[in-house]
């Protein structure tokens, strides 16, 4: 179909238009004559695309963001939870050592008001089996001394402020302590004009006693004081080791009684180690 | 318009003015431009059926110019003056071949980006940006106007 070519009132019409044209872009050139018109279509561009983003990408966006957040967020909490368990371990050292100096001054206090002259060193627990300790025979703690002299120590008492906790076995590196309670301990003690070897079974907090009325006729009476004898070298004499609590009568000449040790090993965790 | 509702060549425009604002940038690093809208609005006047009206070439020449932030006036007198050119020559158009009519375009995009410089960018006038966009259309012309490259025929029959 062919077109059919400008009249002479289409060519006058484009002329007119022309002129306007060139008008409207001296007018704009010029003056900024239409700087406001353009101005609306930018802020109703803007606009249209900021609603158009808010209404389309951003939700998409959004459930992305909050996959991604929730791994981040657990991601933080692991690192927030490291840094806790940090932050405890730090305290419970800066704990301990601020109670340093109080275990040292009490440990000191034990050993003048029990006239002690010997010397001590300051240990600290290094592991102490709980666990063994409640339940089993074997009560044995592992301490680290503090300006350790350059000898062995090994028969050295242990004792912390409540009293003597027992004495060390081995000594390489690390200490370990045979405590009053272990199957295998023996503590001297007397009371009195009675002697006994006070035996520990594995009971937490109580050591025994067996004597034949025969060799020792006086009685024991519930609640009667026992001291370390000093036999044997190991402890110091005249060191309160408890008071008597159940007696049993074994036979006609046996007794076993117990006695309630005064110490906890779980009282501190900074021990003295007495030199012999 | 007998072909292209006046909605579809708004928006036809629309979208190719955005595309060139979006090519723009990477081709003048090589001096060349290219006015995809110009062209667009050319080609669609090329294949109406029928002569198109100075009124609907100037208010579409009014809305390039807002929307590609040129100066009022600037698309509009260009755009009447390309209406009225090709309709004055459409039946000779018959007469040419493709190539001599993608030479006719060409050197309407080269007077339009000239005349376009000349208002809004007299300090970086450039005859070389002018010789490499006329190479550059030339060439992109023709091969769009090859035969199995010849969808954009196709488009604007439908």
């Amino acid at each position: 179909m062919s077109r059919v070519a400008p009249t002479r009132g289409s060519k006058t019409l484009s002329f007119l238009f022309i002129s306007l044209s060139a008008l409207l872009l001296y007018l704009d050139t010029t003056y900024k004559s239409f700087e406001s018109i353009k101005n609306i279509y930018k802020s109703f561009a803007i606009s249209t695309s900021y609603i158009l983003k808010k209404s389309t990408i951003d939700p998409i966006s959004y459930i992305y963001e909050l996959s991604i957040d929730k791994s981040y967020l657990l991601k933080e909490n692991k690192e927030l939870k490291l840094a806790l368990d940090k932050s405890h371990l730090s305290n419970f050292i800066i704990s301990k050592d601020s109670n340093f100096f109080a275990n040292d001054k009490l440990i000191e206090n034990f050993l003048t008001k029990n006239d002690i002259s010997n010397i001590f060193y300051l240990s600290k627990i290094k592991s102490f089996d709980t666990q063994l300790y409640f339940c089993c025979s074997q009560h044995r703690v592992f301490i680290e001394i503090f300006n350790k002299p350059n000898m062995s120590l090994v028969g050295s008492a242990v004792i912390n402020s409540s009293g003597i906790l027992g004495q060390i076995i081995h000594d390489a590196g690390v200490q370990e302590v045979l405590l009053l309670t272990d199957k295998s301990h023996v503590l001297p003690v007397e009371s009195e004009n009675h002697f006994c070897n006070a035996k520990g079974n594995g009971d937490p907090g109580i050591i025994y006693c067996t004597y034949s009325t025969l060799l020792w006729p006086e009685e024991i009476k519930q609640g009667q004081s026992f001291f370390s004898s000093g036999m044997g070298g190991v402890y110091p004499r005249g060191l309160l080791i408890g008071h008597v609590g159940e007696i049993i009568k074994i036979d006609d000449s046996m007794i076993r009684f117990e006695i309630e040790l005064i110490s906890d090993p779980l009282q501190d965790n900074v021990l003295g180690v007495l030199e012999n | 318009m007998n072909d292209i509702s006046v909605i579809k060549v708004f928006f036809i425009l629309f979208v190719v003015d955005y595309i060139e604002s979006l090519v723009a940038p990477f081709l003048l690093q090589g001096f060349i431009s290219l006015p995809l809208t110009f062209l667009a609005f050319s080609l669609i006047v090329y294949r109406s059926n029928s002569n198109t009206g100075s009124i609907f070439a100037f208010l579409i020449g009014i809305y390039v110019d807002i929307i590609s932030d040129s100066p009022i006036g600037l698309n509009a007198i260009l755009f009447c003056l390309m209406s009225h050119l090709i309709n004055s020559y459409s039946n000779t158009f018959r007469l040419f071949s493709y190539f001599q009519i993608c030479l006719f375009f060409s050197a309407s995009s080269l007077f339009f980006i000239g005349f376009r410089n000349l208002f809004i960018n007299i300090e970086n006038f450039s005859y070389l940006e002018l010789l490499i966009s006329f190479i550059f259309n030339s060439i992109l012309l023709i091969i769009l106007s090859i035969s199995r490259f010849n969808f954009l025929r196709n488009i604007s029959k439908r």
